[in-house]
């Protein structure tokens, strides 16, 4: 069924000779490949398109130009299509969002009948009271939602990627075209970008049947399309401006950021409705909407039209729609006085009424109310009022409203371009344009075809000149002959339903009543009666809305100003901006042997690290029982490649190292390794490690897992301000470290090393360079876990053959790898903390008990005349160990828990743990120091308000006298509590 | 017993390519159709090639002492004799990476135990990998911000930039052949990521002999 499909028009986008089937709210439609949903089903006679937002009204094509937000549909898994400008496809099984029983019997719109009680700023009203809010927010939301998300649907990752050019042209209309060929005939690079599915812009529809016209716009895109220097994307939005000239691109398919060294935007403008009663019925339709019915898909947008008019587009839409064989049964101009063109005159031969000085008072529905059955018109007053004594009433089956534009400045704006409004053009036009930026077209100000070719050349040269192309710029732009805009094309009426806001169902007195409860400014006044804040952005209303407060305020249009513009200024699909995403993340080379083990990985910063070996049959939490039992009774082995590993080297070097960290590192044998303990300026703990030295000049050294990259940027900064004479290279990834840790850890390395392990050859906190099976390793004997161990240091590339050796030389000792979680609890029980987790964003070494690892009497260590001042003043907390009585029962206390006494919060626990070898729950905790006296006990407080009790234990749990690093003590200790 | 291992090897074994030892690494060197791949949008992995670094105030002229032509630009790039690449990434800093025909890496390592003084080594043990055929630019635009068609490959860029997120350092050899380092542990993500992209684009894992 195609009633109203026009026989074949030159140049129409349609496919004759492919038919696509589809349904629309259950009923079978056809339309042509080319069809937009919207046009496919106008073609039918279905003007039902959609249901408006608040009141459920039936709306139909407004626009036909990606605004038409109340025709928004759903075709299964996709949701809010435009029907407007969407492609038919074949198959699409579409139906209405937003509606209650389907767009034809939409029961919601009953709602229209409460409108009195619906007032603007309703929202803000409604939940203002307290009582009420639950029971609104649950009305609204069931009543609102924009179709019905499957949840079951696909994550779309959309590509992203990044374009280049010498200038982006947005917008392929006249003058955008005309911009990139200028440009492009220089040598500039040129992208061109266009929302519509074909360039060409109003040139091939705002025709007035001008065949010259036609033949100019082919002429200039066929010499687009083939310039070896223009790129022109069709289907492609240009979303947002952002800084230097990146604007996001999006097309159906991707996003695009591009980089471009000069944009012009040629973005055209938005046809204005004009407010009148029920001017939102199906078949009351803009100008350009109806030319582009007609040119585009070759579709009669009705019958019999009354034509409401203000400018010379009007006229020429007049022409175009008798052309194409509709009647149209008087042209209503809002002026006084038009122009005598050719246009009025053949109107006036053709005996077509023509009322000047009139508008369109109310439009009146048919009996399905799925249409216009007459148009209302009468006189106006010089101030726009309608003198109603004087209404005719004149059948029709449309109404064609051709009454201004606003220019498509979004962009601008957000490029930061300063706009003024110009008067006798009733339109906001470029004044101040940034460095690269540039305007043409209607945006401009410029309206008439051959101007708008002139002026597109202008901009084009005037690019070409900034990107440093020799470009003479000698081009004249004449003005309008007439205003393309009228300053008032409103019309009140007592009964209302003179909408203002489509998106919103905002009428003209919404306004009114705004400002008169005194949100008479215009971002105000935005956010009260929520005009432009749907999903068209007020395309079709903010100028309007603009125009209202203006005459209310008694100010000018440019003196009310617009509202902000912001990307994205259009909608942007979320599958576009939740589309593929890159989240680095590092392994360290040992990835593929945890795998192999079983490992369950975590995330430490970006590092998959091993948290624990799952073992079949096993909880989580035995496993890492398991783990730290090996650990303690034979050998374990823990990839500890992520903490960060730097080298220093210099005759400095031992001198910037004292600075950097709290210790003291100058008189270091070579062969030795230091704990180092790194402050900020305010004294603070921020990360610590081992300090090993090789050389005299040659040192190496670790920190911490998640302090690496930042440490070693502050250091190169460091390093550059004080020019000592030393150099830093960050090793972290090039080199891998293991640690093999356990009783039997120096047996298992004597399988594979020549290098005497006693004690007294290589003891506690000592370090050697050696080969492993002839592998080059740096080992160093420290105990982060309180047991016998070497710390092995290995190139990255030798790292998983040195796992092996050392997996299969330990497998008589029942070698066991071990992960993060079972080396927290160790070094829990050894009493070691841990930067970031014991210490926090304040905490100083003071309170964390590291004052042994700062050297008050150096010269200078960062953060030393902090801690000076500190070091008088009281502290405020410290950091205790804990113990939970042996035969605790129940939920133990977690991590950040807090320390209660006498009803007030007097410290938290930073570190907790079952230990199985001491069979108890043990921790760490900052208190109050006047409440941390050993064997005094303290109150924690769960999560549930339960309080638990625990006594204060120094520390180190385990092995306080550190006889485990003694090469005859195997035995186990325990503090006595 | 093989000792080195690529920090890309895991992500190459499941595919059914032939290997061989490369400088005491298993290298994968052809698979099964990547000649049709190659010439589209190939990527190899060439981790396997020795490298050395070198930073400091007298880099360049113990570098010179070690009778290498240094680039006298930053972030530029020069052939090495045989084959190779030294590349200056930045004022004081050089990668010098072998072809499979010359071994000035191994040489200055050892040159390396004894240095002067403003000469500070770097350990080198990137992820290396290579790209391939004419659709590298489409690859390119969806993994990093940089504009390589607006370089001039005659003056030998050196870009160090991010790509998925990742520091990596670029140097487009010829038009359609592009070499990428960047740290091993993020080697596996970004391998991943890029062959991803390049399946998208019709594109896929090539062996080294189509390249070397």
């Amino acid at each position: 069924m195609n009633q109203r499909r026009l026989p074949l028009i030159s140049g129409e986008w349609i496919d004759r000779s492919q038919p696509i089937e589809f349904t629309f709210e259950g009923t079978r439609f056809t339309g042509y490949v080319g069809d937009t949903i919207a046009s496919a089903l106008w073609a039918s006679g279905q003007q039902i398109l959609g249901r408006s937002f608040k009141y459920h009204r039936p709306r139909g094509i407004l626009s036909l130009a990606n605004h038409d937000v109340n025709t928004l549909m759903q075709s299964g898994q996709k949701l809010n299509i435009r029907a407007d400008v969407t492609p038919l496809e074949d198959g699409m099984t579409l139906s209405a969002i937003n509606t209650f029983g389907g767009v034809m019997g939409d029961r919601a719109s009953a709602i229209e009948f409460f409108s009195p009680f619906l007032p603007v700023g309703f929202y803000y009203k409604a939940f203002n009271s307290k009582r009420l809010f639950p029971f609104w927010e649950r009305l609204i939301r069931n009543m609102t939602g924009l179709g019905q998300v499957d949840f079951s649907t696909p994550h779309i990752r959309t590509a992203k990627r990044y374009d280049f050019c010498d200038l982006l042209v947005i917008g392929a209309g006249i003058s955008g075209l005309s911009a990139a060929l200028s440009a492009a005939d220089l040598g500039a690079d040129v992208v061109i970008v266009d929302e519509s599915a074909r360039a060409g812009g109003s040139g091939h529809y705002q025709l007035g049947n001008d065949p010259l016209q036609l033949e100019k716009t082919n002429e200039l895109l066929s010499a687009v399309e083939n310039h070896p220097r223009i790129r022109l994307y069709t289907q492609t939005q240009a979303a947002g401006y952002y800084a230097d000239r990146w604007i996001p691109l999006l097309d159906r398919d991707r996003f695009t950021k591009m980089r471009a060294k000069t944009v012009i935007a040629a973005t055209g403008a938005y046809e204005q409705p004009a407010v009148f009663r029920n001017n939102d019925l199906p078949g009351v339709i803009l100008s350009s909407a109806a030319q582009r019915l007609i040119y585009r898909y070759a579709v009669k947008p009705m019958n019999r039209a009354v034509v409401l008019v203000a400018n010379a587009d009007g006229y020429r839409a007049v022409i175009d729609l008798i052309t194409n064989g509709v009647t149209v049964v008087a042209v209503v101009d809002l002026r006084e006085s038009s122009l005598k063109s050719d246009v009025a005159q053949t109107l006036e031969q053709q005996g077509i009424s023509i009322f000047l000085g009139y508008c369109v008072y109310e439009a009146r529905a048919n009996p399905g109310r799925d249409g216009v059955s007459a148009a209302v018109i009468c006189p106006i007053d010089v101030n726009g009022n309608p003198q109603t004594g004087f209404r005719q009433t004149i059948a029709c089956d449309g109404i064609v409203v051709s009454v201004g534009w606003a220019p498509a400045a979004n962009l601008l704006y957000q490029a930061g371009t300063k706009m003024r409004f110009n008067k006798r053009l009733q339109q906001f036009v470029p004044e101040v344009l940034p460095s690269g930026v540039f305007a043409c077209g209607r945006v401009n100000g410029v309206f008439e075809f051959e101007q708008k070719l002139i002026d597109g050349h202008r901009a084009g040269l005037e690019a070409a000149a900034h990107l440093g192309f020799d470009s003479q710029i000698e081009v004249t732009i004449s003005p309008e002959l007439e205003s393309p805009s009228h300053p008032w094309a409103i019309v009140e009426h007592p009964a209302g339903k003179n909408f203002v806001d489509f998106d919103e169902d905002l009428q003209y007195k919404d306004f009114l009543n705004a400002a008169q409860e005194g949100f008479d400014n215009i971002e105000l006044l935005k956010r009260y009666t929520t005009v432009g804040m749907g999903a068209s952005q007020g395309k079709h209303s903010n100028m309007s809305a603009l125009r209202i407060l203006a005459r209310i305020t008694g100010k000018t249009p440019g003196e009310v100003g617009t509202t902000t513009s912001r990307p994205f200024f259009h909608p942007v699909p979320l599958s576009h901006l939740a589309g593929r995403g890159f989240t680095p993340e590092q392994r360290t080379p040992l990835h593929s042997r945890h795998v192999k083990l079983n490992a369950k990985f975590m995330l430490a910063g970006m590092w998959q690290r091993p948290e624990y070996y799952a073992q079949s049959g096993k909880s989580r939490e035995e496993c890492i029982c398991l783990e730290a039992q090996a650990v303690r009774h034979q050998v374990g082995i823990i990839d500890v490649g992520t903490l960060g590993k730097f080298e220093i080297r210099g005759a400095d070097a031992a001198e910037f190292l004292e600075r950097v960290y709290a210790g003291r590192y100058s008189k270091m044998k070579i062969g030795t390794t230091r704990y180092a303990l790194m402050l900020d300026e305010t004294g603070v703990t921020i990360d610590d490690g081992m300090i090993a030295r090789l050389g005299a000049e040659h040192f190496y050294f670790t920190t911490t897992t998640s302090g690496a990259t930042a440490i070693y940027r502050e250091l190169s900064r460091l390093n550059t301000l004080w020019r000592l004479d030393c150099g830093i290279v960050n090793l972290t990834g090039a080199r891998s470290a293991i640690n093999l840790a356990g009783q039997y850890s120096r047996d298992v390395l004597s399988k594979l090393t020549d290098l005497d392990l006693s004690s007294v050859a290589f003891s506690y906190l000592a370090v050697r360079e050696t080969h492993i099976q002839n592998i080059p390793v740096m080992l160093m004997r420290v105990g982060f876990v309180g047991e016998w161990g070497y710390e092995i240091h290995v190139a990255a590339d030798s790292a998983p053959a040195l796992w092996d050796l050392l997996l299969e030389a330990g497998f008589e000792y029942d070698i066991c790898p071990f992960g993060v979680e079972a080396q927290r609890l160790l070094r829990l029980e050894k009493g070691h903390l841990i930067i970031g987790q014991d210490t926090d964003g304040l905490t100083t070494p003071i309170e964390a008990g590291l004052e042994w690892a700062v050297k008050m009497d150096k010269s200078f260590f960062i953060g030393q005349r902090s801690l000076q001042i500190l070091a008088k003043r009281p502290i405020k907390q410290i950091l205790i160990g804990f113990m939970l009585d042996p035969n605790f029962q129940g939920t133990p206390p977690q991590e950040c828990h807090l320390i209660i006494h006498g009803n007030e919060i007097a410290g938290r626990v930073t570190s907790v743990a079952f230990s199985p070898i001491l069979n108890r729950h043990i921790g760490l905790a900052y208190v109050k120091p006047e409440l941390a006296a050993i064997a005094d006990l303290i109150s924690i407080r769960l999560s549930d308000g339960t309080i638990v009790s625990a006594t204060i234990t120094p520390t180190p749990f385990y092995d306080p006298e550190t006889s485990r690093q003694q090469e005859d003590v195997t035995q186990l200790q325990e503090v006595t509590v | 017993m093989i000792r080195r291992i690529s920090p890309n090897h895991d992500r190459l074994q499941s595919l059914n390519g032939t290997w061989r030892d490369i400088n005491g690494m298993p290298s994968l060197v052809s698979i099964p159709g990547d000649d049709r791949i190659v010439a589209n949008l190939g990527i190899a992995d060439l981790s396997f090639l020795t490298r050395f670094g070198v930073k400091g105030a007298g880099a360049v002229a113990w570098l010179e002492s070690q009778k290498l032509e240094v680039p006298d630009r930053a972030n530029t790039w020069k052939p090495l004799p045989d084959g190779g690449i030294i590349a200056r990434l930045g004022l004081t800093e050089f990668l010098i990476e072998d072809s499979l025909h010359s071994s000035f890496a191994l040489r200055l390592a050892e040159a390396c135990q004894s240095v002067p003084a403003k000469v500070y080594p770097v350990l080198r043990q990137d992820a290396a990998i290579v790209l391939c055929g004419k659709a590298i630019q489409d690859l390119l635009r969806q993994t990093c911000s940089v504009n390589f068609q607006a370089l001039s490959l005659a003056e030998h860029p050196v870009i160090l930039t991010l790509m998925v997120g990742v520091s990596v350092t670029i140097i487009p050899i010829l038009p359609d052949r592009y070499r990428i380092w960047c740290d091993g542990t993020f080697g596996a993500y970004l391998w991943e990521t890029l062959l991803t992209i390049a399946q998208e684009l019709g594109g896929g894992v090539v062996g080294v002999d189509r390249l070397i």
